[in-house]
């Protein structure tokens, strides 16, 4: 028991390292530019539970980080650097809403599967693209997701302005989605989207899938290394490729969800980054499930908090953009001196 | 005329994608895939801008966007060679930070988040287009084209030629080997980086400052990838590096073009990120050809 207990310590150790850190850096940039530099942290942490609406907003800003944290933990898993999260959550938006905004004649029970499963697909079809290339030809897989990013967001940004466009709204969105088809609150919480539980609940299966089950191993197998996972009979081409397949689905699920349930349409600005942000949970919780969810938990708070914090107290959102920046940095960086090999 | 000017529109679209490309394939030559060429950009760009606009002086704002790009890379080497982070996860993070903190001076410090604007904004030394001066391509370009067209040429002289470029391709080859000659592995990677932040900064700068005087949250967008795609498309050599760099802003400067002809503009800029894309299949794949074995014939 305690053993293990030691070992949780170990492995929280630098990430957490990390992330007090980095608050602590950004407590003192506060404190030079804000006369109430106290208050401006508790806005920025606990704000979020200070009412209902508020504690809503903050669990709809953590399903997206955690489903697309899981999708990168998959590929990250299966040695897949995988930084196509904000692309993968946009086609899977987009998708869902096309398919919602096209279909609305459909009743609701067949359209709702039907949306989320666009978003799913359209998703893994962009985690596939770089996978095959990645097993077929070596190419290496860090350009081709961030370029596919790119690629998907300015599709994206077409058929929000040209093919689904609301003409009576501000901006690129596209018409609502048919109401019947909105995901329904947690009970209790007005206007958080039963996708968090979906989300929690996904983050345990994925940590069972991965950690308990046979091919789990296979795929982690395959991570640490191609060539030995080959020679012992893995064929790791596939599990990359598996991965990566999920690593999508989860970011257009993610977006799926997202235009389902929370803002109900597809709006070209609905992302703060949730792509990469996730990717640093994922990374910060050292590619676990279960701290991804954690972590998640965490960012949201702070990308929820800030706009708080900017309200009472004029400090600037992007702070939290900043911080994000040095806890990448932070978290990656090792104080321990490692011994040269 | 008009072919003049997409061919002058070519090259200015190309400039911080070759400057990129070479900042990226520095690097690469020492074995480090720099995915934080598009951050340092960023920076580069703001700084530029933001100095440009305190002092009116354009060669102030050109060496001080160099000067903060170099302070960020050595910020990446630092992380990166001492202290064992990863050198993408890493490189991540300066674009984050980069982006992050552009953001934040623009919401604190200018109390405009929505990009900054000078009034008044001082220029680049352009190449003249005075009688006497007139080459029909080149006149009209800025100081850091002509840089960094100088900047290929110098980049081969220095990989291949000079012993730090010997030494630093060395170390990108075998670490351990050139550890065991002597070669100092640490400053190596540290140098190659230092001047990928170099021309990074030129990068950023010749975006803000050449025709557009103005800094936008993201104004880079994605240029530095395109650039590194452009590098590993070359793999790493000078000649095709420029060649893939030039092919990804030709296109560039092709969808600027097409906008007139009713294509929807989101399309057209995709068309360097779809050709990086391509390229660089297309490399891995004559890769992949030429390295399959024979067919071996049956007795």
């Amino acid at each position: 028991m305690f053993h293990h207990l030691k070992a949780f310590g170990r492995a929280v150790g630098a990430p957490l390292g990390a992330i007090i850190c980095t608050l602590a850096i950004g407590f003192a940039i506060v404190a030079a530019i804000s006369d109430d530099p106290v208050l401006a942290y508790h806005e920025l942490l606990f704000a979020n539970f200070a009412s209902l609406s508020n504690f809503a907003l903050f669990l709809n800003r953590a399903t997206p980080l955690t489903l697309i944290a899981l999708g990168v933990i998959f590929s990250f898993r299966a040695g897949v650097f995988n930084v196509g999260g904000e692309g993968q959550l946009y086609v899977g938006a987009i998708s869902a809403a096309v398919v919602g905004v096209g279909l609305s004649q459909l009743p609701a029970p067949i359209l709702l599967p039907i949306s989320i499963l666009a978003g799913v697909l359209a998703g893994a079809f962009l985690g596939w693209i770089p996978a095959v290339l990645k097993v077929r030809l070596a190419v290496d897989e860090v350009v081709t997701t961030l370029m596919l990013n790119i690629i998907a967001l300015l599709l994206t940004s077409y058929l929000a302005n040209n093919v689904i466009r609301d003409g009576t709204a501000y901006g690129a969105v596209s018409k609502l989605v048919p109401d019947g088809i909105w995901l329904p609150s947690i009970p209790g919480i007005p206007g958080a989207s039963i996708a968090f539980p979906a989300a929690v609940i996904l983050a345990f299966l994925s940590w069972v899938v991965l950690f308990w089950t046979p091919w789990g191993a296979r795929l982690r197998a395959s991570g640490v290394n191609l060539r030995f996972a080959e020679a012992i009979g893995v064929a790791a081409d596939k599990y990359v490729i598996s991965a990566m397949l999920i690593a999508g689905g989860f970011g257009g699920l993610a977006g799926a969800l997202y235009v389902l349930g929370i803002g109900h349409r597809f709006d070209q600005n609905f992302s703060p980054a949730y792509g990469l942000v996730g990717l640093t949970c994922a990374l910060l919780a050292r590619v676990h499930p279960l701290g991804a969810l954690a972590t998640s938990l965490f960012y949201a708070m702070m990308l929820n908090g800030a706009a708080y914090m900017q309200i009472s107290t004029e400090v600037p959102r992007s702070l939290v953009n900043l911080l994000t920046g040095l806890l990448v940095l932070l978290m990656t960086a090792r104080l321990r001196r490692v011994r040269r090999a | 005329m008009y072919f003049l000017a997409f061919i002058s529109s070519v090259f200015e679209q190309s400039t911080p994608i070759l400057l990129a490309a070479l900042a990226a394939m520095i690097t690469l030559r020492a074995n480090i895939l720099n995915v934080a060429v598009e951050g340092m950009m960023l920076i580069a760009a703001f700084t530029a801008i933001a100095v440009g606009d305190a002092t009116q002086s354009a060669w102030l704002a050109l060496l001080s966007a160099v000067g903060v790009a170099i302070i960020f890379s050595q910020l990446l080497a630092v992380l990166t060679l001492r202290f064992q982070a990863d050198f993408i996860v890493a490189g991540l993070g300066i674009n984050l930070l980069g982006a992050g903190v552009t953001l934040f001076m623009l919401e604190w410090f200018y109390e405009s988040p929505g990009g900054l604007r000078p009034t008044e904004f001082p220029d680049l030394w352009h190449i003249p287009s005075t009688p006497s001066f007139y080459i029909p391509v080149f006149s009209g370009m800025s100081i850091i084209v002509v840089i960094a067209l100088l900047m290929v040429p110098v980049s081969y002289l220095f990989l291949y030629h000079t012993p730090t470029g010997f030494y630093l391709r060395a170390v990108g080859e075998d670490e351990h080997a050139a550890r065991s000659a002597g070669i100092r592995v640490g400053a190596m990677k540290a140098l190659a980086v230092g001047i990928s932040g170099l021309l990074s900064g030129l990068a950023g700068a010749q975006l803000a400052m050449d025709k557009l005087h103005f800094f936008l949250p993201d104004m880079t967008s994605g240029r530095g990838f395109v650039g590194l795609a452009a590098t590993l498309f070359g793999n790493g050599l000078p000649g095709m590096t420029t060649f893939a760099a030039f092919l990804f802003g030709f296109f560039g400067a092709l969808g600027d073009r097409l906008q007139a002809f009713n294509i929807p503009s989101e399309f057209v800029l995709m068309l360097p990120y779809v050709a990086a894309v391509l390229g660089l299949t297309f490399a891995r794949w004559r890769a992949y050809r030429r390295a399959r074995p024979a067919k071996i014939e049956r007795a």
